[in-house]
């Protein structure tokens, strides 16, 4: 009884995975507006009426962060003597905030005091934390703080300006929207990830983008599964492919994807983008039909399966596994299939999953990272799996 | 015992973040957002990073991560497990530990429970030179302060 208890409690490494990945936390809609409206260049391409059916539809999607993702967050900077800066650090950490910089800022070399600077929700008693810290590490005084109330505006404009050009390979160019791409001539990209993942510099989507220039060869269909900010859907077509489509679960990215098919001027005849719910993988039409009235997504019939000649998933490890069954059925017998977001030590993992359906199992990996490619098996042939892996060393192994 | 071209090539340090994230559920939003927004560093990345690297957790296990930012935009981040005192409420099944420790006992543990976390515990960058033993002792420490007993065997 007591052996049974312990294990209960103690199942740390679990085998049932949960989709936890994309959607843990569903982003209030109106954030995306508030990407959307910092460009400096140009002005919001979707209008904020497209951003209101969506928060209808998800507000009896009960989640806990929702009402705090949004709300104003508080920044607190602390000064304190250098030697306890680390440990108080940590003792805030276990007294309520949700984390400390410890700024290696050269002023402060003069003085014996260093500065912390520290978030908390907005609705943590500032105080009280404090000085139960100081209390903690033994502290006789409360350190001088002033509080500040943080708005996501800032750091979401500061992230965006970081985005660069990034060329994936010659002639290929991924570029934010409010820059102009250095090479007119190129295949470029023309991208605003939003909150979505997708920048065009994660070495696994740049395996899956060189993955892409090899297996498109023109007139496919291609289905990206978990799209993002739809870079690959994208890229696919610019490629050749003749038909896209991309699924997620996360709405942002949905949006996001729809916003960047327009920037690279892709109509919706050959692109199209699916919302799927996480409990299970084929999309729900009955809660999406309000945002499609008014956003033109398109909702798929269960009855048409279609099959695709190409599909590549960049995710992660856990929903590769359990999505195995899936992700093969969408694809007809002899299609090439691109996995990909898995480290090079996960990859064995993967091949133990994939091994029954598919064949001719190739790895290519770049930085620690791997990209599996393979093709289906069907009766008769095989799908090869290209499993993009991210390997520091830059090696390149294409089977 | 850093090499001499590591110490030449040493970037500077312009700050060093600790942040408490649930396992596979890093995104760019708070906390994350704010705290690695500020130096400019790539969100995306460090949450696909982070995200394949703690595959192997329970989800939403939080997890301390410690990420220090380079002035030249760049980032490198290390993984810590759950806090000996997470593990502590998990395997005994308590939210919060006693509110009088030392006087009031909130609940009893086995060595074998203690056993097993200290078997976690060991992989972790800091713990890897300590015996087992001297492990379990600094687990039972910290067990003592929240009120929870340890016994040989629980019946």
């Amino acid at each position: 009884m007591a052996l049974r208890h312990f294990f209960k409690h103690l199942t740390i490494l679990t085998s049932s995975y949960g989709f936890c990945t994309l959607s843990s936390r569903f982003i209030h809609p109106s954030l995306t507006t508030l990407f959307n409206n910092i460009n400096p260049k140009t002005q919001p391409l979707i209008p904020t009426k497209f951003s209101l059916p969506l928060s209808h539809c998800y507000t009896s999607v009960s989640h806990p962060s929702t009402s705090t993702l949004l709300s104003p967050y508080l920044s607190v900077r602390i000064r304190c003597p250098k030697d306890i800066a680390d440990v108080f650090s940590e003792a805030l950490m276990c007294f309520g905030a949700t984390s400390t910089t410890v700024d290696e800022d050269d002023n402060c070399d003069t003085s014996n005091e260093i500065c912390i600077e520290s978030i908390f929700p907005e609705s943590e008693d500032v105080d009280v934390c404090i000085s139960q810290a100081a209390d903690s590490v033994g502290f006789k005084m409360i350190p001088s703080y002033e509080v500040k109330t943080g708005e996501h505006y800032d750091w979401i404009k500061k992230t965006q300006e970081s985005f660069d050009p990034v060329e994936v390979t010659e002639g290929l160019w991924i570029v934010p929207e409010w820059k102009t791409p250095p090479d007119v001539k190129a295949t470029n990209i023309i991208l605003n990830p939003g909150l979505a993942f997708g920048t065009g510099e994660h070495p696994t989507t740049r395996l899956c983008l060189l993955l892409l220039q090899r297996l498109i060869k023109g007139g496919e269909r291609f289905l990206d599964y978990g799209t993002g900010s739809g870079i690959l859907a994208i890229a696919a077509l610019k490629f050749g492919a003749s038909f896209s489509v991309g699924i997620d679960i996360d709405p942002l990215a949905i949006t996001s994807a729809h916003h960047n098919a327009a920037l690279n001027d892709i109509g919706l005849e050959n692109f199209q983008l699916r919302l799927v719910s996480s409990n299970t993988s084929s999309p729900s039409t009955d809660e999406h039909k309000d945002i499609q009235k008014q956003t033109s997504f398109e909702a798929v019939a269960e009855s048409e399966h279609e099959t695709y000649d190409v599909i590549v998933a960049n995710i992660l490890l856990n929903p590769l596994l359990e999505l195995a069954d899936d992700i093969v059925s969408h694809a007809r017998p002899g299609a090439g299939i691109g996995l990909s977001g898995i480290l090079s030590e996960q990859v064995p993992c993967i091949i133990d999953r994939y091994s029954p359906l598919l064949d001719n199992i190739s790895v290519s990996e770049i930085d620690d990272w791997a990209c599996l490619s393979d093709t289906v098996i069907t009766s008769c042939n095989t799908l090869s799996i290209f499993a993009v892996t991210h390997t520091r060393t830059g090696i390149n192994v294409y089977f | 015992m850093s090499t001499l071209k590591e110490i030449l090539t040493r970037r500077p340090v312009a700050a060093t973040i600790r942040l408490t994230v649930p396992a596979g559920g890093a995104r760019p939003a708070p906390p994350v957002g704010p705290a690695l927004g500020q130096y400019r560093l790539n969100l995306m990345a460090f949450c696909k990073d982070f995200n394949a690297r703690t595959q192997k957790y329970k989800p939403d296990t939080p997890m301390s991560v410690t990420i220090t930012a380079f002035k030249d935009n760049t980032f490198e981040f290390t993984v810590k497990s759950p806090s000996v005192t997470w593990y502590l409420k998990k395997a005994a099944g308590i939210e919060s530990g006693s509110s009088r420790p030392g006087h009031l006992v909130a609940t009893t543990l086995s060595v074998r429970h203690i056993y097993e976390i200290a078997k976690i515990k060991q992989s972790d960058p800091y713990c890897q030179y300590m015996s087992l033993e001297s492990i379990c002792k600094s687990i039972i420490g910290t067990a003592s302060t929240m009120g929870i007993k340890v016994v040989k065997d629980l019946d």
